[in-house]
């Protein structure tokens, strides 16, 4: 390659004509760099904030350390994996991160999916009316939301406990956020109140997508309203949903942190924390990130594993209609 | 729609699991000496300091013109600027250090104080301040008040913001189920009669003491003649008999409709809107308590920590130390003047007037330019400062493991007291769990 470019500035010899110039953006190196150059600005930010932090996150989980700036980084090996299989309150998590997963499908495909296909039917106005309805919550900040319905479980001022002493439902008032068995609960009530809205708006999408002749297919052959939802909506919306599965099971344990924290710091004794609000303890109340990367490189691991077997029951099952 | 949907499935996938991740920072440390800087008025210092009775409504104002009287006149005079943060979890100190934030002086809770000390580069303060300018500050601050923040001899908090426990109580509905508030009941056996004579006859709740307090349980444990935390702090030792006894006390309240359910938070709220008969917090509710009172149109009184039996009872404190972590001379004298002013007379009389902590110079009491007038119109006060010669420490837990352990503890009572399970059991276990993490 350096003798091409040295005859580029080679004088030409006399009687000869000049030997063809390529413009350097038709350069076969620049060819082959230029897609690569394309990916640049994703890649340099994927690296910096997804991939960077990861294996530091690998790295940290075989040390011991506050965190704390100018201070040493002790390597412990796979002490921080023993200590933390040790902990009780992270089996506990555990146990609860798999609740609150389960927990919120309901929320997140059966609710939405009957309400999207239920609103359907009506008219522009109400549609809209009723979809704008469901979808309010899911924008209103956590931190206010957590407020109202705090007030609204109060043992004492609340006015649930009112109406359920009232309606002679309860002799004694329930103490919601501490009563272990009930905080969980309501952290996941509130969790799912908030993701009916936005997976409503999902499979409303996904309806309009859907070719009206099917319908009338269907109904010309004689099948109800029931068997036409059944056979084909279910098999036309079977991408979103396999999707909003998706996001459901990974993303549950995040959208319950902001109530847990806000609610019931996890407790009483532990009965309504999760994986990602132990790991938040670990690192930011007890400042030891070391245990804190232990967790999240195990969950890296449980959720990878997740997340591929849903990609391959996404591809199995999804049906497109194209 | 295809492409759509299985490209977000696989990016949904790589990128949750890359979302579990931490991240670090790294700065350089540097060391401090016992040696103040030269302030200068035209160039002001400027130093942080993270406090939790900023985040509180109740204690916001007072807290707030603390702040701003320091700026206004010793700070203006000297050169030094004071930013309160409010720190409503306080773990945003924690936070803010290991992001590299300057963290100069934090309003620091008793119970972590060594773990802090350990890990997060709090100075003593005879490594930062000299000794003769100490000796003179702390004239007048009783002994017993400077022995809370000494870890192994050394001052790593000069105690701040302090209370003891007290019986807030509601003297319309102590008077609607035929009780005297003048006449406060003493121990916990009067206190059950009492609640469940104002649940009969009210229907509101009697008496409240959240599990989830976090501190008054071990005035509790120490009053029945147990032990939390041995004096070594080698080991802990709640479930010894006197201890169990003293749990399964308040089981008993709580589970026979002599205690009121809830958050510490909880309680509170219902004794404010007056719908509790006893309450029992800090006195650092004072201010909040009594406003409510006067808005609800009931008469406010109280009562010290019950004791059992004949035995005396013995509140620990509550409240905070200042901890310190300045970096070079100059924010050592910044500091200094700023701790100077808050734990000085003209401090610790807003401290107690506007906040609602008692005064750790107790000779304010008794000054009529400091606090006499205020102990008079408020004489909920004398319930405390009489108290302050029974009050022993709150646990210091060890070390590093200190927040593990406190949680350990923390749960253990609340599982203890609210729930079915046998206290015993429950607080054994706890404390082989605690004992464990020690050794």
């Amino acid at each position: 390659m350096s003798k091409t470019i040295e005859n580029l500035y080679a004088p030409p010899l006399a009687g000869k004509s000049e030997p063809l110039r390529q413009p350097w953006h038709q350069s076969k190196l620049w060819r082959r760099l230029k897609p690569y150059l394309y990916l640049l600005p994703a890649v340099a930010l994927l690296g910096i904030w997804m991939y960077r932090p990861l294996l530091y996150t690998f790295y940290l989980a075989f040390h011991k350390w506050s965190m704390v700036p100018g201070t040493a980084k002790v390597f412990v090996g796979f002490d921080n994996f023993s200590r933390l299989l040790q902990n009780k309150s992270f089996v506990e998590a555990i146990g609860n991160t798999v609740f609150y997963t389960v927990g919120l499908l309901p929320f997140s495909i059966v609710i939405p999916l009957i309400l999207a296909v239920v609103t359907d039917k009506m008219n522009d106005r109400m549609k809209n009316f009723y979809r704008a309805l469901f979808f309010i919550p899911m924008i209103l900040a956590p931190v206010s939301v957590s407020a109202i319905w705090r007030w609204l479980f109060h043992p004492s001022n609340g006015v649930v406990n009112h109406l359920l002493l009232k309606l002679g439902l309860i002799e004694e008032q329930i103490a919601f956020f501490s009563d272990a068995s009930w905080a969980r609960w309501i952290i996941l009530f509130i969790t799912g109140w908030k993701m009916i809205g936005f997976s409503t708006i999902m499979f409303a999408a996904a309806l309009t997508s859907i070719n009206r002749e099917y319908y009338e297919a269907a109904s010309i052959d004689g099948a109800s309203s029931f068997r036409q939802f059944l056979n084909v909506t279910v098999p036309l919306m079977s991408p979103m949903i396999l999707f909003m599965l998706t996001m459901s099971i990974l993303f549950s344990s995040q959208w319950t942190f902001a109530y847990i924290d806000i609610l019931t710091t996890g407790g009483p004794y532990g009965s309504s924390t999760n994986i990602y609000y132990e790991m938040y303890r670990f690192a930011f109340s007890n400042l030891n990130v070391g245990v804190s990367s232990a967790a999240a490189m195990l969950f890296f691991l449980a959720f990878g594993v997740i997340a591929l077997a849903l990609n391959a029951v996404s591809r199995k099952f999804a049906f497109y209609d194209n | 729609m295809k492409r759509f949907v299985k490209g977000t499935v696989t990016l949904l996938s790589l990128s949750t699991v890359v979302w579990l991740s931490g991240c670090g920072a790294a700065a350089n440390s540097s060391s401090a000496s016992a040696e103040l800087g030269t302030l200068d008025p035209a160039n002001p210092t400027k130093i942080t300091f993270y406090t939790y009775s900023l985040a509180y409504p109740t204690m916001k104002p007072g807290m707030e013109q603390l702040i701003k009287e320091f700026n206004d006149t010793v700070g203006k005079e000297k050169g030094v600027i004071v930013e309160g943060i409010a720190d409503t979890t306080m773990q945003q100190y924690k936070a803010d250090i290991s992001a590299g934030k300057e963290v100069d002086v934090v309003q620091h809770t008793f119970s972590t104080l060594d773990s802090s000390r350990l890990s997060l580069g709090f100075q003593a303060y005879e490594d930062v301040f000299p000794q003769e300018e100490l000796d003179e500050h702390l004239k007048g601050i009783s002994p017993n008040a400077l022995e809370l923040g000494k870890i192994d001899g050394k001052m790593y908090g000069l105690a701040f913001t302090f209370s003891t426990p007290i019986v807030f109580i509601n003297g319309k509905l102590f008077e609607e189920a035929g009780l005297d508030p003048e006449n406060p009941p003493k121990t916990w056996d009067e206190i059950k009669e009492a609640s469940l004579a104002i649940k009969e006859k009210t229907g509101k709740d009697g008496f409240g003491l959240a599990p989830n307090n976090g501190w008054i349980t071990e005035g509790l444990i120490l009053s029945n003649g147990g032990e939390v935390l041995a004096k070594d702090r080698s080991k802990v030792n709640f479930a010894n008999e006197a201890g169990i006894e003293a749990i399964s006390m308040w089981k008993d309240l709580y589970h026979n409709g002599a205690s009121a359910a809830g958050t510490d938070t909880e309680l509170s709220e219902q004794f404010m809107a007056g719908n509790l008969g006893m309450y029992v917090s800090s006195t650092s509710l004072h201010s909040g308590v009594k406003q409510a009172s006067e808005a609800g149109g009931w008469k406010l009184y109280g009562a010290g920590l019950p004791q059992f039996g004949d035995k005396p009872s013995v509140p620990v404190n509550s409240g905070s130390v200042l901890a310190v972590r300045p970096d070079s001379p100059e924010k050592n004298a910044a500091v200094w003047e700023f701790i100077k002013f808050v734990t000085g007379d003209r401090g610790y009389t807003i401290i107690t007037s506007q906040i609602g902590y008692l005064p750790l110079r107790t000779a304010l009491a008794d000054d009529p330019n400091g606090l006499k007038d205020f102990v008079e119109q408020n004489p909920l006060y004398k319930i405390n400062l009489e108290q302050l010669s029974r009050i022993q420490p709150v646990a210091i837990w060890p070390g590093d493991n200190a927040t593990e352990i406190f949680t350990v503890f923390y749960d253990a009572i609340v599982k203890a007291v609210s729930s079915d399970e046998d206290a015993a059991t429950v607080l054994k276990q706890a404390e082989d769990e605690i004992n464990g993490m020690i050794q």
